[in-house]
């Protein structure tokens, strides 16, 4: 099945950093950039009836470079790179005898790139903020890789997903700055595949005089459902169609010096249909230009 | 101490190694009498052939002992021959032993004015054994030098599987060495499959996987 595509959705929602989260455009000329690595490994995935079945353990691990940039005070660009993916699947040997029956495989290449914008749609410093976000989900991976046809380092679609975002900013006792946000967007699928409703919720808290935050997410997919399936299509592909899933992530972030930082996160989806059931996590360094040196 | 911390990053990707999953595929070893013959006419010779299959389904040659029980009515030798001596009834029994236990299989064969085979027709029922739909009823047939597997009007199969595979095998669960009938294109109603150059009797399952991840759908056992 079409394990890896299920793992794209889950990096596209939980890859989201301190900055990017939430409906605060960066401040002109300010940036958030971060490198870091993602990744998972399943042997059981939640099918299309939302039940848990085995699959031959599958890998996904992604170095992706993400970048914020203000260009105006409500303007800001956005790149999240996966400029290097790889996904493996294991051999599968004999328990009788330890022959080999299948041969694992693995790629690495370049992954799906998304480029987006994010537009302040009320004034900055707005006691609940409002923001438009696009994003353009570029198929600069590979689709279809492997001897059996069955790796993927992109879903080979273009897609582009429009949410809006709201939120708001409040102390916790005399020290403590927090935040929370809302979103809902629908990204518009090519090649057949379903549209998708996407929703969320994000709640972050400062500690340490600000320098160490943690932040929970919770995220949410809906299919439609009005794409093609393995009826509709000749093809053998691999793809994964109409997935969902619910899914809770935790990240920390923590100023070192400066403007550096490092973060780890992990995240997982606690319900769904034809997505990876197991943890996803993440570590990466981080440079906040909104901080000083 | 930050040109650490990029450098450590990557070193994750070392743990992204193609390692090894199992599969428990143990199955029983059995030895199937490959002719269906019900009667031989008298003073006639016919050649008996066994199929064993071992602990994982696999075919193999090995040295079987025949055997009838009735040996002024049929007798045999070694290699199969057998002869068909009178009128009458009796077991042609066909054995080997693994070094574990004694495989074998039995046919009540008959001696009469002519010889009769019977090509009948084997089915079963396919059942899911994961979570994804799939059911219906089959029949195996013998077609020309090949075989014909029909399924019925009441299979359902579910369509988000793309990389469904049928097979036919002697092991339910590896399509290791198993026969692959192509791709599924059909996922409601009856159908048909046409597979060249096999044996009625020479498989008995039905098996359904998804190819590109190994991952057994559903099976039915060939009766």
């Amino acid at each position: 099945m079409k394990h890896t595509l299920l793992v794209f959705t889950l990096l596209t929602l939980f890859t989201t950093t301190l900055q990017a989260g939430g409906p605060w455009p960066q401040a002109r000329g300010k940036a958030y950039l971060k490198l870091s690595e993602w990744w998972t490994v399943f042997d059981q995935h939640y099918t299309d009836a939302g039940l848990l079945d085995p699959n031959v353990t599958t890998g996904i691990f992604n170095t992706t470079f993400y970048a914020e940039y203000g260009v105006t005070n409500r303007f800001t660009t956005i790149i999240n790179a996966p400029l290097f993916s790889r996904n493996y699947v294991n051999n599968l040997r004999s328990s009788t005898t330890g022959e080999l029956i299948q041969s694992g495989d693995a790629v690495n290449s370049l992954g799906d790139i998304d480029l987006g914008i994010k537009y302040g749609l009320t004034k900055p410093g707005s006691r609940f903020p409002v923001a438009a976000t696009l994003i353009l989900g570029l198929p600069t991976g590979r689709s279809v890789a492997g001897i059996q046809d069955n790796l993927q380092t992109g879903d080979g679609e273009f897609n582009q997903i429009l949410q809006v975002e709201t939120g708001t900013s409040f102390r916790l006792g005399k020290k403590v700055n927090s935040y929370a946000s809302v979103y809902l967007g629908a990204n518009n699928r090519s090649n057949g595949f379903s549209e998708e409703l996407r929703y969320g919720v994000e709640w972050g808290f400062g500690l340490m005089d600000q320098r160490l935050w943690l932040i929970g997410r919770l995220n949410s997919v809906e299919s439609f459902k009005n794409g093609e399936t393995a009826a509709t299509v000749t093809s053998t592909s691999i793809f994964a169609n109409n997935t969902e899933f619910s899914g809770v992530g935790l990240e920390a972030a923590y100023y070192i010096k400066g403007r550096w930082g490092i973060s780890a996160s992990v995240a997982g989806a606690f319900r769904g249909e034809i997505i990876a059931a197991a943890p996803a996590y993440s570590v990466g360094v981080f440079y906040d230009l909104n901080k000083t040196n | 101490m930050k040109f650490t911390l990029l450098f450590l990053v990557p070193l994750v990707l070392f743990t992204s190694c193609v390692k090894d999953d199992f599969v428990a595929d143990t199955v029983d070893p059995s030895l199937r009498i490959d002719q269906a013959v019900d009667t031989l006419a008298i003073n006639t010779e016919f050649r008996f052939t066994a199929l064993y299959l071992n602990n994982i389904g696999t075919a193999e040659e090995v040295s079987i002992l025949w055997q009838s029980s009735a040996t002024d009515i049929i007798s045999i030798d070694l290699s199969g021959l057998a002869q068909a001596l009178q009128v009458g009834s009796t077991i042609i029994t066909a054995t080997f032993n693994d070094g574990n236990q004694l495989v074998q299989d039995s046919i009540e064969v008959h001696v009469g004015e002519e010889t009769v085979i019977v090509n009948s027709d084997r089915s079963g029922v396919i059942a899911t054994t994961s979570s994804y739909l799939l059911r219906g009823d089959f029949t195996l047939s013998a077609v020309g030098n090949g075989l014909e597997l029909s399924i019925a009007d009441n299979y359902r199969a579910s369509t988000a599987l793309p990389g469904l595979y049928v097979y036919l095998s002697n092991n339910p669960n590896t399509i290791a060495n198993a026969y692959e009938i192509g791709p599924v294109t059909t996922f409601s109603g009856a159908h048909s499959y046409t597979i060249p150059a096999a044996g009625i009797n020479d498989y008995n399952y039905v098996l359904y996987f998804c190819r590109p991840f190994n991952v057994k759908v559903g099976d039915g056992e060939i009766q």
